[in-house]
């Protein structure tokens, strides 16, 4: 029995235009459509996997606004079990060490959790922290950047890959936190009686307080980090055209270490 | 019903995600016919779970069935189904599938036809007039779409007058049956693996060929005398491959005749095989119904946004009256044909059906509208509206193909009035 947590966000639609509020410069979760984050489908489609080899029971955990339901929905739709939802006023603007906070707090009140599986980032904040912090706050030893992942008895086996090392094989014995990349897996469609189920799933509802954290931790003026301005990404520009009259790929390669690229 | 349900409305956000990701991305392969559309039912059935809910009705059925005969009932197994429609049950799904298939009528229509003939028509044939075995053997692999079914009754002198002008003939022979002919415009028809024929028996005792019984047979593909044409090239319903079939002398089994039965009625028009026909006619209506709905749905909002960003002359086209009147018309066509899907959505919810009239004149309005919204998308977007990019044109020559088949909709007017002066 493998009792999973998948931590997921509602993030805006990465095809919307993507904005910050000119009050205080944080996400403006109005001017976008807002779904369940990408790359957090794959973490669930993981969770899943594992739970349909052998037995468990999928959680997931949205740290968010109350629309955030429709995520927690989705994910509950594609075969979680359950969720729990920790919505609160006084969560608006938490950097990602109050959030990861937070999360380890929900994450505590549920009992004996063997694997916790987040996505490597979220595709709006892009921090790609928080999955390391949870697991430092959680004492479970973390194992990022998955591009596959197994549970065997009580170890979980991973491939991690990155840019910078490549591929390592980590392997660390349950509870674990992993996060995984976008090549994970390709998630399932909710299917028609995963949705017809989803709305009698169990949602539990927390507030900062009920976790145990004072709301002077959290929130926009309790963060490490502030923005101090923020300006619209610049037009693109025109890119440079070239000839090809047979050095096409020397021009190419020229041009690639003229800028860094190579 | 009034609105759709909180459910219904996730499941259209589903399917839509389904289409972006898999069907919009290749709709220039499929409508062009390059790529059949069989990988992606399959796929779209297994990713929603279709075949599974499809599979679990059609187990419970036959249970039912079995528990039947056992006590008698039904004799020797050879037992119809419940009647009244394509034997299957939407058992209070019946906003779901409707939503579904209005969702995917906005995209590729042929996706529809190729996906409704294999199970409304083939597999709900089998269904309602099979016996136990013949449902057993024939209809599990159709609903999982393992295999491809196609429904063949029109001839090329035989289309609206199907069963009149039918000259396909069996004969019969010991025990089995001869089947010759020619079938046309059958869906699917160039790739099915499972083929409903209907044919007209001939016993040789001079009974005039219109008058003939007609019987219906399963035929698998790769029996000896059935050929198979590549696919015609058509106006719309590209994704839709329809093709014509032939048959030299196949040799049919009893075990291949529906129901195993020729009927017992003097009646012509009470033979099992025009009666099995007839029992499709009221659900494949209803069914043009939801598919118009999809197109005016799509129409409707992607002109909703191309009238409020085109701009000329310093504003956008919205503000212009002649476009507002194309705009209000599409409306007032959304809001009648939804109307219609949502009261036969009642009706089923109360263990009702529409009547045939009622079906036809559904059928009728509601592809008549389709098509009219789709051609004013078209004159809307002006020059956009004329290439394939902007979508429209593809609509409009899809949907003017809901004006003709399941019934050409002057066949529709014939039947409403039947049922208005009571013959
Ligand atoms: C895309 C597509 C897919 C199809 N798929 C299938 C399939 O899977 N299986 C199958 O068996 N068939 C299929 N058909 C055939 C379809 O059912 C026939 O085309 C349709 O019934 C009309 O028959 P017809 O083409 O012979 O036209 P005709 O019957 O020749 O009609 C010619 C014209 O006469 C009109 N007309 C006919 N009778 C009357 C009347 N009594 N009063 C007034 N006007 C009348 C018609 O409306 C039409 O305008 C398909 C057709 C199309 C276009």
């Amino acid at each position: 029995m493998t009792n999973i947590v998948v931590l997921v966000k509602q993030v805006p639609d990465t095809y919307s235009e993507r904005k910050l509020t000119e009050t205080d410069h944080t996400l403006d979760r109005e001017s976008a459509d807002a779904v369940l984050d990408e790359i957090n489908e794959r973490a669930v489609e993981e969770a899943l996997k594992i739970k349909e080899a052998g037995e468990g029971e999928v959680t997931v955990l949205c740290v968010g606004p109350d629309r955030a339901t429709d995520a927690i929905r989705k994910a509950l739709s594609m075969g979680a079990d359950k969720a729990v939802h920790v919505s609160d006023e006084a969560l608006h603007g938490s950097d990602l060490v109050a959030t990861s906070r937070v999360i380890a707090a929900a994450i505590g009140k549920l009992d004996s959790v063997d694997l916790v599986i987040a996505g490597n980032e979220a595709s709006d904040g892009r921090g790609g922290a928080v999955p390391a912090v949870v697991a430092e706050l959680l004492g479970l030893p973390q194992l990022t950047h998955a591009h596959h992942l197994a549970v065997e008895g009580s170890t979980v086996k991973v491939d991690r890959e990155t840019a910078d090392e490549g591929i390592t094989h980590l392997e660390a014995n349950l509870p674990a936190l992993v996060s995984v990349t976008e090549k994970i897996n390709e998630p399932r469609y909710p299917s028609f009686k995963g949705i017809m189920a989803a709305k009698k799933k169990p949602v539990e509802t927390y507030t900062v307080a009920d976790l145990g954290i004072d709301a002077g931790e959290v929130g926009l003026t309790n963060a490490w980090s502030a923005v101090q301005s923020a300006s619209p990404k610049p037009p693109r520009q025109a890119g440079e055209r070239v000839e090809d009259d047979g050095e096409g790929g020397t021009k190419i390669a020229e041009y690639l270490v003229g800028q860094k690229l190579v | 019903m009034i609105e759709w349900s909180e459910t219904d409305e996730l499941i259209r956000e589903s399917i839509r995600e389904f289409i972006d990701k898999e069907i919009r991305p290749r709709t220039d392969e499929l409508e062009s016919g390059q790529l059949p559309p069989y990988d992606i039912i399959r796929k779209l059935f297994a990713s929603f779970g279709v075949g599974e809910i499809a599979r679990e009705g059609f187990d419970q059925l036959i249970e039912h069935e079995k528990r039947k005969a056992d006590t008698g009932s039904g004799a020797g197994g050879s037992a119809a189904g419940s009647g009244g429609g394509s034997g299957f049950t939407l058992a209070g799904q019946e906003t779901m599938a409707l939503i579904a298939i209005s969702e995917l009528a906005g995209v590729s229509l042929g996706i529809l036809a190729s996906a409704g003939v294999s199970l409304g028509l083939a597999a709900g044939t089998i269904m309602s007039k099979g016996t136990l075995e013949q449902k057993q053997r024939w209809v599990p692999e159709l609903l999982t779409f393992d295999k491809v079914g196609a429904w063949a009754i029109t001839e090329p002198e035989a289309g609206s007058d199907a069963f009149g002008g039918m000259t396909t003939t069996v004969r019969r022979d010991g025990d089995d049956y001869i089947l010759t002919g020619h079938k046309t415009f059958i869906t699917n028809g160039p790739y099915a693996d499972t083929i409903v024929v209907y044919a007209k028996l001939d016993t040789g005792d001079g009974t005039p060929i219109r008058d003939r019984k007609v019987l219906a047979f399963v035929l698998d593909a790769g029996m000896d005398g059935l050929e198979r044409s590549t696919p015609f090239k058509k106006m719309g319903l590209g994704s839709s491959p329809t093709g014509e079939l032939s048959f030299d002398h196949v040799r049919l089994g009893r075990d291949r005749l529906l129901g195993e039965t020729e009927g017992t009625a003097k009646d012509e028009s009470a033979d099992s095989g025009r009666e099995s026909a007839r029992a499709n006619f009221t659900a494949e209506r209803i069914g043009v119904a939801a598919l118009s709905l999809g197109i005016i749905n799509e129409c409707h909002r992607l002109c909703v946004d191309y009238a409020a960003s085109r701009t000329l002359w310093g504003q956008e086209i919205g503000r212009l009256q002649l476009i507002q009147a194309k705009l209000a018309e599409m409306e007032i066509a959304r809001l009648n044909v939804q109307n219609m899907v949502f009261r036969t959505v009642e009706k089923l919810r109360a263990g009702t059906q529409p009547s045939l009239a009622e079906a036809s004149a559904m059928k009728l309005y509601s592809s008549r509208a389709a098509t009219e919204v789709a051609m004013e998308a078209v004159q809307l977007f002006g020059g956009n509206g004329y290439m394939t990019e902007y979508r429209v044109e593809q609509l409009a020559r899809d949907a003017k193909g809901l004006m003709i088949y399941a019934g050409s909709n002057e066949v529709q007017t014939t039947h409403i009035a039947k049922g208005l002066l009571g013959r």
